[in-house]
This record gives structure tokens, sequence and C-alpha cells, in this order.
């Protein structure tokens, strides 16, 4: 039984050695299909666009409205820890495909000036709409990922509440 | 109910109601610090955990588990004497729950992982109502 076990786990290598040998040097994606992305790696890369989809609103608000910065840069700064704790996550396997790019859609253009209260609010409900968005996509993670995102909403839900302060006082 | 597969559901649960406990205590303390209207938030902040010290007795109940009881006293990370320190004392224990919320999100049950998020992110939008500053990672050393 075992003999025969292993002989038959020999003869599954040899299959799958064939075609490594046949396709001699054309590289890893030769040897077939590469290994699927598991659903966390969906879940991060999602991540990782929001935050740069974040980054370039912040940058964009901070050209707009020059009077904020003081108020936005620390936040900014915040985006960008969240971004590099989620990047250094995502470990891509040799030979996938690549992604066309992480960063997605963004907000784009020299941004005209405008009045801080309407920046301010953007930025509020774009903030509240991201830490809802990452909170509906915990079930199913590793813990350690969850945990970071569940961080990460938290946050976001405060930079809310910090955003809505200063609309208040203006 | 399985009580062994719960172990750490339970262990997560104690670990949230020492948390909220210690800062209910610490509430206690702080609004005596604070001025009027911070002191009503202190208050209603107070209520709320009362409220959730009850629904952790609960759920460590329905699990087969004894709800630690809380300490007579707590001491504090540092001396309260001034509204600014009280103000810095609930910033601080918002985000040791948060910390003890997150263990809650480490866990696999969808449920206590989902509510133990939304917790966490009630305490980083009451830490910054207390501080006026927000951080990159509530209830996380990383």
């Amino acid at each position: 039984m075992r003999a025969e076990l292993k002989r038959r786990s020999v003869l599954a290598v040899t299959v799958a050695a064939v075609p490594a040998l046949a396709a001699g040097c054309k590289g890893v994606g030769a040897l077939g299909p590469p290994p699927r992305e598991g659903p966390e790696v969906a879940v991060l890369r999602g991540a990782i666009r929001a935050e740069n989809v974040m980054i370039a609103r912040y940058r964009s608000a901070m050209s707009a409205a020059p009077q904020l910065r003081g108020t936005l840069s620390p936040v900014l700064s915040q985006h960008e820890a969240h971004l590099a704790a989620l990047r250094a996550r995502l470990i891509v396997p040799a030979g996938a495909p690549s992604q066309p790019s992480l960063s997605g859609p963004v907000p784009s253009g020299a941004a005209a000036a405008e009045p801080p209260a309407g920046v301010l609010a953007r930025l509020e409900a774009a903030e509240s709409a991201a830490a809802s968005a990452l909170t509906r996509r915990l079930a199913g993670l590793s813990p350690s990922l969850a945990q970071l995102l569940a961080s990460i909403a938290a946050s976001e839900a405060s930079h809310a509440t910090l955003l809505r302060a200063h609309r208040d006082t203006g | 109910m399985n009580r062994a597969a719960d172990a750490p559901a339970s262990a997560a649960l104690q670990v949230v109601l020492a948390a909220v406990n210690a800062a209910i205590y610490g509430y206690g303390v702080a609004g005596a610090r604070l001025g009027p209207g911070p002191r009503a938030a202190a208050q209603q902040t107070w209520t709320e955990l009362q409220a959730i010290r009850d629904d952790l007795a609960s759920m460590l109940a329905a699990r087969g588990a004894q709800p630690t009881a809380a300490r007579a006293a707590y001491q504090l990370p540092f001396p309260v004497h001034s509204p600014h320190a009280a103000a810095s004392l609930a910033g601080y224990l918002e985000d040791r729950l948060a910390a003890a919320y997150l263990g809650l999100v480490a866990l696999e049950d969808p449920q206590l992982r989902s509510w133990g998020a939304r917790q966490a992110q009630a305490c980083a939008v009451r830490a910054t109502g207390w501080t006026g500053r927000t951080t990159a990672f509530p209830g996380l050393r990383l």
C-alpha cells in the first residue's frame, strides 16, 4: 500500500516534470498557470488601491486649500503608514500575472482653489466610506490581517471625526 | 455549546471585560477633573461602558465562563490633577479598549469579529474627541 502510494506520487512528479524539462529555459511561466491568488490577496489589493486613492485625494485637497495643510498633513502621513503596512503584507507569487495598476483611478488634476469647508466635507465622507468598506471585508481573513484592517478602519473613522471638528470650528 | 472550542472567544472576551472595567474606573477619575461639557461626555461613555460590561458578562456566561470581577482600584498611567490630564487619560483608556477589541477581531466567529471592529472604531473616534489627534493604527503596536 505504502509502496503503491509512493510509486504513484513519483509518477505524478515525473509527469509534472516533463513539461518543465521540455520547456527548457523559457522561465517560470512555462511551468503552467501560477498558483491562484487567495482571497486575502484580493482584499489586500483592494485596500491598497483605496489607500492610494485616499492619498491622492489629500494631496489634491492640500493644493486646492493650502490653508488646510496643517490639519491635513498628519492625516496624510497616517494614510501613507497604512499603505506601507498593507504593501508589506502583499506577497505576490513569482510568475503571477502583473496587475495593471495598484493605484486605480485617482481623482486627479491640479485642483482649483476651493473653500476649506467643502474640501473637509468631501474628505470626511471619503474617510467614513473607506472605514465602512474595510469593516465589511473582515470575514474569512487571517486574524492578523483582520486586525490590521480593523485598526486602519478605526483610524479612518477617527479621521472623519477630526475633519468634522475642524469644519465645525471652521 | 462546545466550551473547548469557545475557549479562545472566552479568553478574548475576558480581556475586553478587564479593559472595560479599567475604563469604567478611569472615566470615573477623569470625570471628576473635567469641566462641565466634557464631564457630560465622560459620563455618557461611563454609562455606555457599564451596559457593555453587562453584555460581556452575559456573553461569557453563555459560554460557560465566569466573568472576572472588577478590581477595587486601578493604577493610573500618570497623575490626573487637571482637565488636560483627565482628557489624556480618557484618550489612553480608549486606546487600551481598542486593543482589547482587536482581540475579538482575531477570532474567527464573524459576529464577534464584526462587533469588535465596530467597537474599536467607536474607541478611536472617542479618543480623537478627547485628544484632538488621530493615530495610524489605533489599538495596534506595529
